[in-house]
């Protein structure tokens, strides 16, 4: 399962939807649900994580090469068709590890489906509102520059901005689909659900909230207040690491993410 | 044909540092900058420009933008309702409420109705797909804004039209359960129906449905591609075919005195093209839903773009670079290379009608003639800094010496 080549291109099938997903490693069942854009197959942290779970990581309907159903088009969606992902795997409990929007349907998922969760881990996670109705919680990466964003995104962005000119003809249009389609299901309220607050106390498993010290999409203090609403949760961060932890600090992110699994 | 007269209502008086700076002219630039006694005096301008219009028998276009240079017309109803009751001859075109961007079309069908109602069935209604900054402006969802602008002509057309109401609608994106609107509209069945694109997709179902499709500054290759598709997508659904009263087409258009003149005051109408299109990427090539993804290498990676604003890091990095090499208008437009267009190039793409009345009606009638005709000229007569006195002056020229020679012109089938 470590062969990169292979992993690419397959598919995991949920009733009439198909996923585009990487399969990694051996052990613990880890489904990972990815944030803003799907997960490079050559990612580091992939082969990383594989060698201490069995990591499973599909590309949401519309984003990467999964193609989405018609009239599927919200948060609800992919909420209900994780739970199929849940039942259709063939363990009785599963990790659930959900990256920035991942981390969004993460937290609805185990609010919802608890029996069927091992143990949870959000970075960086969207999905709720905390500060006041004047003070955004998580940066517009839509009506931002996208250089901007790119600031806010990473401790080191000189490192880790994209250079489109860098990148082939299929990395660009993955990148696009993955714009739109975090555009379609995240628009508004923008990134989260005002009522899942309340309802995050149903989290009824040992929950790992972990963000990137640097995290300038939304910030550490978010995550603290996130991690408060979750009963028995907690906290932690990955110095010199902004929105994506799991690129910018591979083996921090897997030491401390392995580390709870195996708890 | 028809002419109609079209003054967005620009706002240029910003200063020009503080525009250079700015990433955005549109959705972004603070209001600060927008002085309310400048902007009455505009509004004022204007409607006066209208009122001379409809004293000369040239109809009258109110459209629509947010929060820009570009344009004072964000609350399209209010002007409409003022036109409704002070043009008393010609007819309105709303171009138009921006449907997509308005949460309950039940609401735009009633005011509507209203000014059809009061300028007693002189009101034509258009819908515009909308788009790049109007989506933050107006917290859009850019990825279905076809889907709503689509659903919210339905929901609009059912709502002027049902007699029999109240009827319940439970759409995709809108749902109303309880439609009954009074007034109903006074033309029958309903107020003549406009729609401006120049996708070749969207206008093959503007075809399909009848409306007047009205291209804005597409020039003969994007008009004709345009027309075309409209036709044949009618053609395949066994659709009657239609006279040229079902095309518009609008351009930037002044008369001068002399020839010299029309070109040298037109030539500020294309400030509309070099001020006033200034966008920040993140309102155009990298909107969501704005580029199909498979066209978005050659998108993302387009190179060069004089116009584009100088913001970001300042340390020579990779990003500044790239970034700099961003072009700042929406990729349709610079790919017509619109934003850097000069009064030659402008003139010679069908894109700016200017001159003395001979010479404007000479390029008019050779533009009708590559494009296969159309039944209604959408005259831009005034943007940037034209004064309100050269467009009153155009105006009255177009109407005495260029507007006569037009309107003989009937609707014909198309070549």
């Amino acid at each position: 399962m470590n062969d990169i080549e292979a992993a690419v291109g397959e598919r995991l099938s949920v009733e009439d939807i198909e996923l585009e997903v990487i399969r990694r490693g051996q052990g613990r069942p880890v489904l990972l649900l990815h944030g803003l854009h799907t997960v490079d197959p050559q990612a580091p942290f992939l082969d990383l994580l594989g060698r201490r779970a069995e990591v499973i990581v599909p590309s949401h309907p519309g984003f990467g090469h999964s193609e989405r159903p018609a009239d599927f088009d919200t948060v609800y969606d992919l909420v209900h068709l994780y739970l199929d992902v849940l039942e259709a795997l063939p363990h009785e409990r599963v990790s659930l590890v959900g990256l920035s929007f991942g981390g969004w349907l993460a937290a609805e998922i185990a609010a919802a489906c608890s029996h069927r969760i091992d143990r949870l881990v959000l970075v960086d996670a969207f999905g709720i509102k905390i500060s006041d109705r004047e003070t955004p919680d998580i940066l517009d990466v839509f009506n931002t520059s996208p250089q901007e964003v790119q600031q806010h995104s990473w401790h080191d962005p000189e490192k880790w901005t994209p250079d489109f000119n860098a990148l082939s003809d299929d990395e660009i249009v993955v990148h696009a689909r993955n714009w739109d389609a975090l555009c379609l299901y995240g628009w508004q309220p923008y990134m989260y659900n005002p009522q899942l607050k309340h309802w995050l106390r149903r989290i009824r498993r040992p929950t790992l909230v972990l963000w990137g010290a640097s995290d300038g999409i939304v910030p550490p203090s978010y995550g603290r207040a996130y991690s408060a609403l979750i009963p028995g949760s907690c906290f932690d961060v990955i110095a010199e690491a902004g929105h994506h932890p799991e690129i910018e600090q591979p083996e921090a992110f897997v030491d401390r993410v392995a580390a709870f699994l195996e708890e | 044909m028809e002419v109609w007269y079209h003054n967005e209502n620009p706002y240029p008086f910003v200063p020009p540092d503080v525009l250079d700076c700015a990433d955005s002219v549109r959705a972004s630039l603070p209001n600060k900058y927008c002085d309310p006694q400048i902007a009455a005096d505009l509004f004022e301008e204007t409607f006066d420009e209208f009122m001379l219009c409809d004293e000369r028998g040239i109809n009258v276009v109110a459209i629509e933008h947010h929060a820009g240079i570009n344009s004072l017309f964000g609350a399209n109803p209010l002007v409409l309702g003022i036109l409704a009751r002070q043009i008393r001859k010609v007819r309105i075109l709303s171009m138009g409420t921006l449907i997509s961007l308005r949460p309950d079309p039940v609401r735009v069908a009633e005011e509507y109705a209203t000014a059809d109602v009061i300028s007693r069935g002189r009101l034509d209604i258009g819908f515009v797909k909308s788009g790049a900054s109007e989506m933050a402006s107006n917290n859009a969802n850019p990825v279905t804004n076809i889907e709503r602008y689509w659903e919210a002509i339905d929901l609009v057309t059912k709502a002027l039209t049902f007699q029999e109401g109240p009827f319940s609608w439970e759409g995709k994106h809108y749902t109303h359960r309880h439609v009954n609107i009074w007034p109903r509209p006074w033309q029958q069945p309903h107020p003549p129906l406009w729609a401006a694109t120049g996708d070749p997709e969207t206008a093959r179902e503007v075809g399909r449905r009848g409306m007047v499709n009205v291209l804005v500054l597409r020039g003969e290759e994007g008009t004709r591609r345009a027309w075309s598709a409209y036709r044949q997508a009618r053609e395949e659904a066994g659709l009657p075919e239609v006279m040229t009263d079902h095309f518009a087409y609008a351009a930037l258009v002044y008369v001068g005195a002399t020839h010299e003149e029309g070109v040298e005051i037109g030539s500020k109408l294309l400030w509309f093209l070099n001020t006033s299109l200034k966008m920040a990427p993140q309102y155009a090539q990298f909107l969501p839903g704005a580029t199909p993804p498979h066209f978005a290498p050659q998108v993302y990676r387009t190179a060069s773009g004089p116009d584009t604003p100088a913001k970001g890091p300042t340390d020579g990095s990779r990003a500044q670079q790239a970034q700099a090499n961003k072009p700042a208008a929406p990729a349709i437009l610079n790919v017509g290379g619109l934003t850097n267009i000069d009064t030659a190039q402008a003139m010679a793409r069908g894109i700016l009608f200017a001159g003395s009345p001979a010479t404007v009606y000479q390029q008019i009638m050779d533009f009708y003639r590559k494009v296969g005709g159309f039944g209604h000229l959408v005259m831009i007569g005034r943007s940037g800094f034209m004064t309100h006195a050269e467009a009153e002056k155009g105006i009255r020229l177009f109407a005495r010496d260029v507007l006569p020679r037009l309107k003989e012109i009937a609707p014909v089938t198309p070549p």
